[in-house]
C-alpha cells in the first residue's frame, strides 16, 4: 500500500468514526424504512433538525425489533426501536432494556389518550376485515357477521405469528368475553386459511381466495391512493373496533441518548406526523398535521373502540392463544 | 496406508461446519432448563403437531420420490423438445420464495383459478391437498436430478450388455438401474422429509387452519414473541430428536452402499421400449408437468406486463441482486469446500477395516443441520458472538458461514456418490504410487467435477433464496433480493413483488447454468 492511500484511507476511518459519533440508530421493520415508506422523509426531516444521521437499521416485522434486542441486550447499538406495537409494550418493558422518556404525550389522540412513562406512540389504526365491493353484496356489519356468517369465506392470520392476528383475537375477546371459544369454533367453519403473516393473507385475498381478510381500516385508503382503485371497502363493525397503535421506545444502553431523546420529540411533531398516513397507510396520532386526503377520512371512523388492558393481556395471552387453538382444532 | 496429514485440510472444513452447529445449538440450550420441560412435554397440541407433520412431510417425501423415479427413467432414456429447459427449471423450483410459489399454485388451483374455470369446480386446495400439491412442487423437481445423478453413475458396459441381451426397459430396470438408485433413496427420503417437516410458511398458509401446523411455529413463536429461550431450545431438541429417530430408522432399512466401478462415456444404446413402457413415460411426464408447470407459467407470468419492465429500473432491485449475489457465491463455495472435506475424511475411512462404520456418521452428520431450525441456528449464534463479544457488524461473514452450512446437505446430496466411486476406482493405484491429497483431486478431476459443478449450483441457489438467516441479522449492506420481495409484498405492493420474483428466479436460472457450465464442462447435466 504506498503512503498516499494509506493517509486516504486512514482519513476516510476518521471520518467515519467522526460521523458515527453523531448517528442516531433506529431499529425498525422493512416497509417502514423501505423507500415508499415514510423513513426516508422522517430521515431527511430529522436530520435537517439535528444535524446528525439517522440511521434506519430494518428488521424483519415489529417483534423482530423486540427479539433483536432482546439477542443484544446491553451490547445493542440501538438508540430507539420505532415500530413495536400496544401488544409487545409489556414484554417490551419488562425485559428492563428501555429507558423512560420525557415527551409531554397530552396532546396524543389516541383513545382515551396517551400516558406511558416507556412509549410514544408514532400513528394508530384499527384492525378491520376488507372486502371487495364489487363481489360482495351483502358485506358484514359486524364482527358477529363474520363470526355467524358460514357463507363469508375468511382468512385471517395467526395470533401466534403474526400482530394482526394477535389484534383479532384481542378483538374477539373484547366482544365475545367467555364466549370466545365457541365464536372462534364457528369461525373454524368458514376460515378458508390462517397464515403466517399479514402479507400472505393479504395476497391471497387480492387473489380472490376468500371474500373477507383481516387487515386495518386504512387499507382500502391505500388501494385508492397509490392505485386509484376504490372497489376494497373495510367492513363496518358495529360492536366497535379494536385498535392498533405502534410505538416508539429508548434505550437505557442507547450510545446517544440525546440525540434518542431528541428524535422522541420529533416523533410528535409535523415532520414526523405528515408522514406517517400516506407513508405507513395509518392515522397520525396529534392533530396539527396536514388535513388527510379523502381516502383517509372517508374510511368507516368508529363509533365505539375496545380496549383490554395492556397488563390483563399480558397475563392472558398464552390462555387466550390456546383458547383459540383448542376451539379452532377441535 | 493412508496418511492423516494430508487429510488435514479436511479436518479444517469438518470443523468449521461442526464449530457452527455445534456451537449454536449449545449456545441455546445454555438457556435451557429442563426441569420445566415436563409441563411442555405434556401439551397435547404439540403431540398433534408431531403427527401431522410426520405424516405430511412423510406422504411429500414419498410422493416426490414416487413420481422421480419413473420422471428421471423417462429424462435419462428419451430426448424430446424441452428437456433442457425442463431440466433448468427442476433445478430452480426449490429456491422459488415460499410466497411467491404459493401465489403461483393459488393462480391454479386457487377458487378463481385454473382449475376452477377447466373443471368447474374449484380444488380443495386449503388442507392436506395444498401441503401436498406445494412441497411435491418444490422437492419432487430436486429428487429427480438427483436420482438422475445416480442414473450417470451406471457403467457403460452394463447398458451394452442390456443392449446386445435385448433387455426391455422394465427388465433394466430391475435389474440395472434399481440397483444404482436404491442407494440414493434413503438420503432423498431424508432430505425431503426434514425439509416438510420443518418449513412452515406452506403449512399455515395452505394448510386452512391451525389443525395444520408444524413445530417450527411453536419455535418461531417462543423465540420471536414470547422470547422463551428456554422452550425454544425444548422444542429444538424434541425436532431434532424426531428427526434424529427416522434417519436411524430410515438407514436401518437401507441397503448398504456398496459402489461399483465404472468408466462411463455417456454414450447410450437403444432398449427395447414395449407399449407399457412408453405409456408409462407418457403417463408420468404428463403428471409432472401438470404439476409443476402451471405454477410456474403463473409466477413468470408478470415478465408480460408493464410493470415488469419499469421495475427493472429500480435501483432498490439492482442493488439487492448485488446483495444476493455477494453473500451467495462466496457462502456456495464455502459450503462445497466444507462438503469436499467431509467427502475425503469419508471415503478415506469408507475402506478402511475399522472406521467404516464412521464414514455413513459422517455423511449423516452433515445432515443434521437440516434437523435444527435455521432461526434456531442463528439465535444461538447470535447469543455465542455476544458472548465472545464480536460485533453483529461482522454479520456478513456470518450470513455466508450459516448459508454454507444450511447449504451442505444439499452439497453432500450432489458429490458424495461419485467422490465413494472415485475411491474405489483409484483406490489401489493411490495406495500403490502414494497419491495423496490435491493430486487425487487433480486425477479425478474430469469425472467428479459436473457432480461438483452440481453441489455449488444448489449451494449458491439457496442461499440466494435465504430469508431467515439474513432476516435475523438484519443490517445495511445485506438487503437481499427476496427481502426486498418480501418488503413490496409487505406494503401491498403485491405485482411489483412479483417481478422481482421473476428477476430472482431469472438470476438463479443464470447462475445455475453458469456455474454447471464453467465448472462442470461440457459433459454436466444443465
Amino acid at each position: 500500500m504506498s503512503f498516499k492511500s494509506f493517509a486516504l484511507s486512514a482519513t476516510a476511518l476518521l471520518s467515519c468514526s467522526l460521523v458515527s459519533a453523531q448517528t442516531l440508530n433506529v431499529y425498525t421493520y422493512d416497509s417502514f424504512a423501505s423507500e415508499w415508506g415514510p423513513g426516508p422523509k422522517i430521515k431527511a426531516n430529522f436530520e435537517a433538525e439535528c444535524g446528525c444521521e439517522l440511521n434506519f437499521v430494518t428488521l424483519d416485522s415489529s417483534v423482530g425489533i423486540l427479539s433483536r434486542v432482546q439477542l443484544e441486550g446491553d451490547a445493542s447499538e440501538a438508540d430507539v426501536l420505532l415500530g413495536l406495537d400496544l401488544n409487545v409494550m409489556e414484554a417490551a418493558k419488562k425485559s428492563g432494556l428501555l429507558a423512560k422518556h420525557s415527551v409531554d404525550t397530552s396532546a396524543v389522540t389516541t383513545p382515551g389518550g396517551w400516558d406511558d412513562s416507556y412509549f410514544v406512540p408514532f400513528d394508530q389504526g384499527y384492525f378491520a376485515f376488507i372486502y371487495d365491493s364489487e363481489k360482495l353484496d351483502n358485506p358484514p356489519a359486524s364482527l358477529k357477521d363474520v363470526v355467524e356468517n358460514q357463507d363469508l369465506k375468511v382468512i385471517y392470520q395467526d395470533p401466534r405469528t403474526s400482530t394482526p392476528g394477535l389484534g383479532l383475537l384481542l378483538w374477539m375477546k373484547s366482544v365475545y368475553g367467555d364466549q370466545a371459544a365457541d365464536a372462534w369454533a364457528k369461525l373454524a367453519d368458514h376460515t378458508v386459511t390462517v397464515t403466517k403473516g399479514w402479507y400472505d393473507g393479504y395476497s391471497l385475498f387480492l387473489k380472490g381466495e376468500a371474500d373477507v381478510v383481516l387487515s386495518y381500516t386504512t387499507s382500502p385508503a391505500y388501494h385508492i391512493v397509490a392505485e386509484g382503485e376504490h372497489k376494497y371497502k373495510a367492513a363496518e363493525s358495529s360492536e366497535g373496533f379494536y385498535p392498533q397503535i405502534e410505538v416508539a421506545a429508548m434505550l437505557e444502553s442507547a450510545p446517544n441518548k440525546a440525540l434518542a431523546e431528541q428524535f422522541m420529540q420529533f416523533i410528535l411533531e409535523p415532520g414526523f406526523q405528515n408522514v406517517v398516513a400516506t407513508g405507513n397507510w395509518m392515522y397520525p396520532v396529534m392533530e396539527n398535521v396536514n388535513p388527510l386526503p379523502e381516502a383517509f377520512t372517508s374510511q368507516p371512523q368508529p363509533t365505539k373502540v375496545l380496549t383490554l388492558d395492556a397488563e390483563q393481556v399480558a397475563q392472558n395471552r398464552q390462555a387466550w392463544v390456546n383458547e383459540w387453538l383448542e376451539a379452532t382444532t377441535r | 496406508m493412508i496418511s492423516n496429514a494430508h487429510l488435514r485440510p479436511a479436518w479444517l472444513g469438518v470443523s468449521l461446519y461442526s464449530v457452527i452447529a455445534l456451537a449454536a445449538l449449545v449456545a441455546l440450550l445454555s438457556y435451557a432448563s429442563p426441569s420445566s420441560w415436563g409441563s411442555f412435554f405434556s401439551d397435547p397440541y404439540t403431540w398433534r403437531v408431531v403427527r401431522f407433520s410426520f405424516m405430511q412431510a412423510s406422504l411429500s417425501a414419498l410422493l416426490s420420490i414416487l413420481l422421480a423415479i419413473p420422471m428421471a427413467s423417462c429424462l435419462f432414456h428419451r430426448r424430446f423438445w424441452g428437456r433442457q429447459t425442463l431440466l433448468s427449471l427442476f433445478a430452480i423450483s426449490m429456491v422459488v420464495p415460499t410466497i411467491v410459489a404459493i401465489l403461483g399454485i393459488v393462480v391454479v388451483y386457487g377458487r378463481n383459478g385454473w382449475f376452477t374455470a377447466l373443471f368447474g369446480q374449484p380444488f380443495p386446495l386449503y388442507g392436506l391437498g395444498g401441503i401436498l400439491i406445494a412441497h411435491v412442487f418444490f422437492n419432487m423437481p430436486l429428487a429427480v436430478r438427483i436420482i438422475l445423478q445416480a442414473y450417470d453413475l451406471i457403467p457403460d458396459a452394463q447398458w451394452r450388455l442390456a443392449s446386445q441381451l435385448g433387455f426391455s426397459r422394465w427388465r433394466v430396470f430391475q435389474l440395472v438401474e434399481w440397483h444404482y438408485l436404491k442407494k440414493n433413496l434413503p438420503g432423498l427420503f431424508l432430505l425431503i422429509f426434514m425439509l416438510c417437516f420443518s418449513g412452515f410458511a406452506v403449512v399455515l398458509s395452505l394448510g386452512g387452519g391451525p389443525r395444520s401446523s408444524t413445530l417450527e411455529v411453536a419455535i418461531y413463536q417462543a423465540l420471536r414473541f414470547e422470547f422463551d429461550l428456554n422452550k425454544a431450545s425444548y422444542l429444538s431438541l424434541l425436532q431434532v430428536v424426531i428427526c434424529s429417530v427416522v434417519a436411524l430408522a430410515v438407514y436401518r432399512f437401507a441397503p448398504p452402499v456398496r459402489q461399483d466401478v465404472s468408466l462411463y462415456q455417456g454414450g447410450r444404446l437403444p432398449l427395447r421400449s414395449s407399449k407399457w413402457t412408453s405409456g408409462l413415460d407418457y403417463g408420468v411426464l404428463s403428471v409432472v408437468l401438470l404439476w409443476v408447470l402451471p405454477p410456474f407459467v403463473a409466477i413468470l407470468s408478470p415478465v408480460f406486463t408493464e410493470l415488469f419492465w419499469l421495475s427493472l429500473l429500480d435501483s432498490q432491485l439492482w442493488r439487492g441482486l448485488w446483495h444476493s449475489v455477494r453473500i451467495a457465491l462466496p457462502s456456495g463455495v464455502l459450503a462445497l469446500l466444507m462438503g469436499l472435506s467431509i467427502a475425503a475424511i469419508a471415503r478415506a475411512w469408507r475402506w478402511h477395516p475399522r472406521r467404516n462404520r464412521w464414514a455413513v456418521r459422517l455423511e449423516q452428520s452433515g445432515n443434521l443441520v437440516l434437523m435444527v431450525p435455521s432461526l434456531v441456528l442463528a439465535t444461538g449464534l447470535f447469543l455465542l458472538f455476544r458472548h465472545l463479544g464480536v460485533s453483529i457488524k461482522h454479520a456478513y461473514w456470518i450470513v455466508v458461514w450459516v448459508n454454507a452450512v444450511m447449504a451442505l446437505p444439499f452439497v453432500l446430496r450432489a458429490i458424495m456418490p461419485v467422490m465413494y466411486q472415485q475411491e474405489k476406482r483409484f483406490r489401489q493405484l493411490y495406495q500403490q504410487m502414494n497419491i495423496v491429497g490435491w493430486s487425487r483431486l487433480r486425477i479425478e478431476w474430469r469425472t467428479i467435477r459436473p457432480a461438483l459443478a452440481q453441489g455449488l449450483a444448489y449451494a449458491v441457489l439457496l442461499s440466494l433464496g435465504d430469508l431467515g438467516v439474513v432476516a435475523l441479522f438484519g443490517s445495511k449492506g445485506l438487503e437481499t433480493l427476496p427481502m426486498y420481495l418480501y418488503q413490496l409484498i409487505g406494503s401491498y405492493r403485491v405485482e411489483q413483488g412479483a417481478c422481482v420474483a421473476v428477476v430472482l428466479i431469472g438470476l438463479c436460472l443464470v447462475l445455475f447454468y453458469g456455474i454447471t457450465r464453467l465448472l462442470g464442462g461440457r459433459r454436466a447435466v444443465v
